[in-house]
């Protein structure tokens, strides 16, 4: 049972890290980034190819972090011209395409084979049969690491700024502040931090396949952000543990209703995630948790 | 050459189905249906059990599975897009994505991931001097010629088609002038679920019936709209032409499975130069 408990809080760090750098991108900054996945892959490999060819785990992470930064910001930059809508299917494509060319260019990437074998960064430090015990406790530190960083940012005059090129972006620009710089790089932090979420996922899986990345990942980080509600960052991180321990849960579920196999109770679980995204969206459209307000967002609210 | 012309043709005549769809309902609704490839896998599946299970022949099954598909896509817009409808574009297309994720999973509940295939003779291929053209190819050349016929004189010599021309150029004047917006936004879900189930039978024919066949077809489906500019409903058609040749021609130089890059790039190259699209004009203004 504590194995199960460490693996499922473990899910949750990676769930709540993809959940963070969406609410960042578009839960303050309205850009919706349905090639998640995509970047969270790019993530997993950078760092896992780098470490397999025996670069300090640690270092991988960094260059995945920046790497996929980077290709964040270039993606962003093809379409946060464009209305929304654009920006969602570049993502999307820019995903899917990764996913071909690490399917096929198997020379670079072991193809379907995947990668075998990548080390976890700090492993000689914990005692034997502790070593997913070390590592929860790494990836939770990443999670508090990049909470206490959007926090932050959520308060500082960027966040404002963030906000409002969300809320209008024709007041953004004619108060003479670049809406496509500000997008750029929300789009980069937003990478970042999906390349740290997807070394940790190659780093805790210690192997790889281009079969793990999916669409899906994207629906949880939407499902997360749309219960926790949209710029919360607090609001999220729960939400992406209530999910997950609602999904994983949901495992046993195979036990309790006779007939059910294992791929119709991954189905039904799927079609609920859908169902109760769009549900959310209807009946709960600013979810369950509460953006953060400026003092004066504050003061001029409470006179009404 | 030929050959290649030829397969070019018919792969664009696949998209262009499903473009027309998407396009349609983005210049009456205003925000991009991502559930268009589902809507498309759904509509084979529809068809698969008239055909295969029922035994029903194809043109009959297709034809049933449409009406009924068409019905569905109405109810999924009374359930899931109406009540969002002033909520804007980007909550409108995050919904759409739940229910591309659910319709999936319904399909994998019930029919499994293995692909399966319709109940057709297989058939020689036709052969005109050097070029093949077998017998699905000249299906989908001739069913969606007479869908896109069709629609293009609903478009444009019906009170319906100027019904929907209306909507989609200013709503609040066709509001004004005594047009049922709900009425024509049903109307066009109709139109647009069946051709999405047509689309997705012929794709069903081309390839396999199984629940990715929607996905792989989303981005290059988007991409001709776009192609087209997206609120241009028959310029969609000219757009997955275009790319339908595009993918097909690239094959000389890069291999085939490499095709959804092909897509990627032109829909990256059109938007960074004509985000408005190859024949549509300049109704971007962000």
């Amino acid at each position: 049972m504590t194995v199960y408990l460490i693996a499922t809080l473990t899910l949750v760090a990676l769930a709540a890290l993809a959940g963070l750098a969406l609410n960042l991108q578009w839960g303050m900054g309205g850009l919706v980034n349905f090639g998640l996945f995509g970047f969270y892959m790019l993530g997993a490999y950078i760092a896992g190819l780098l470490t397999v060819q025996g670069l300090p785990p640690l270092v991988a992470l960094g260059v995945a972090m920046l790497g996929v930064a980077a290709l964040s910001a270039v993606s962003a930059l093809i379409s946060v011209r464009l209305s929304e809508d654009y920006l969602a299917i570049v993502t999307l494509g820019f995903a899917e395409c990764l996913r071909l060319v690490i399917s096929y260019e198997g020379w670079l990437t072991r193809g379907m084979l995947g990668v075998s074998g990548i080390e976890r960064p700090f492993q000689a430090w914990w005692p034997r049969g502790w070593g997913d015990t070390g590592f929860l406790l790494l990836a939770l530190l990443a999670v508090l690491i990049v909470y206490t960083v959007l926090q932050a940012l959520a308060r500082s005059p960027f966040g404002r700024l963030v906000r409002a090129t969300r809320d209008d972006p024709g007041v953004v620009e004619a108060l003479g502040k670049s809406v496509l710089a500000v997008r750029v790089r929300v789009f980069a932090i937003g990478g970042a931090i999906l390349g740290l979420a997807g070394s940790l996922h190659a780093f805790y899986y210690s192997y790889i396949d281009p079969t793990q990345f999916g669409p899906i990942i994207t629906a949880y980080a939407f499902m997360a952000v749309v219960v926790g509600g949209r710029g919360s960052n607090r609001g999220v991180v729960a939400s992406a543990f209530t999910l997950i321990f609602l999904l994983e849960g949901s495992r046993f579920l195979i036990d309790l209703v006779p007939g059910l196999g294992a791929s119709e109770l991954a189905a039904i679980r799927l079609f609920l995630v859908g169902v109760g995204l769009v549900v959310l969206l209807i009946f709960k459209p600013d979810g369950f948790g509460r953006e953060p307000r400026s003092a004066l967002a504050d003061k001029t609210s409470s006179r009404f | 050459m030929g050959q290649l012309l030829v397969n070019g043709i018919v792969a664009g005549l696949l998209l262009a189905l499903p473009a027309l769809a998407l396009s349609l309902t983005f210049s009456v609704l205003r925000f991009a249906n991502y559930a268009v490839g589902s809507y498309l896998s759904c509509g084979a599946y529809l068809v698969y059990i008239g055909n295969v299970v029922l035994g029903m022949p194809l043109w009959l099954a297709a034809g049933a599975g449409a009406a009924l598909f068409a019905l569905i896509a109405v109810g999924i817009d009374w359930l899931a897009y109406r009540p969002l409808r002033n909520r804007g574009g980007v909550t409108l297309l995050v919904a759409s994505m739940g229910v591309a994720i659910a319709l999936e999973n319904v399909i994998r509940f019930f029919a499994g991931n293995s692909p399966r295939a319709y109940n057709v003779p297989v058939a020689r291929p036709m052969r005109f001097g050097d070029i093949r053209l077998n017998h699905e190819q000249l299906t989908i050349l001739v069913t969606v010629i007479a869908a896109l016929a069709v629609v293009w004189i609903i478009f444009r010599f019906t009170r319906l088609g100027r019904m929907m021309r209306a909507v989609a150029d200013n709503p609040d004047l066709a509001a004004v002038r005594g047009i049922s917006r709900s009425r024509v936004v049903a109307y066009v879900w109709l139109i647009a679920g069946m051709l999405i189930t047509l689309s997705g039978v012929l794709v069903g024919l081309d390839a396999n019936v199984e629940p990715q066949m929607g996905w792989t077809y989303l981005l290059p489906v988007f991409t001709a709209a776009i192609l087209g500019g997206i609120s241009n409903p028959m310029a969609a058609v000219a757009g997955a032409l275009t790319l339908g040749l595009a993918e097909e021609f690239a094959t000389l130089v890069m291999p085939v499975h490499y095709r959804m890059i092909v897509t990627f790039l032109v829909m990256v190259a059109l938007l960074l130069v004509r985000p408005w699209g190859l024949f549509g004009t300049r109704w971007v203004t962000k």
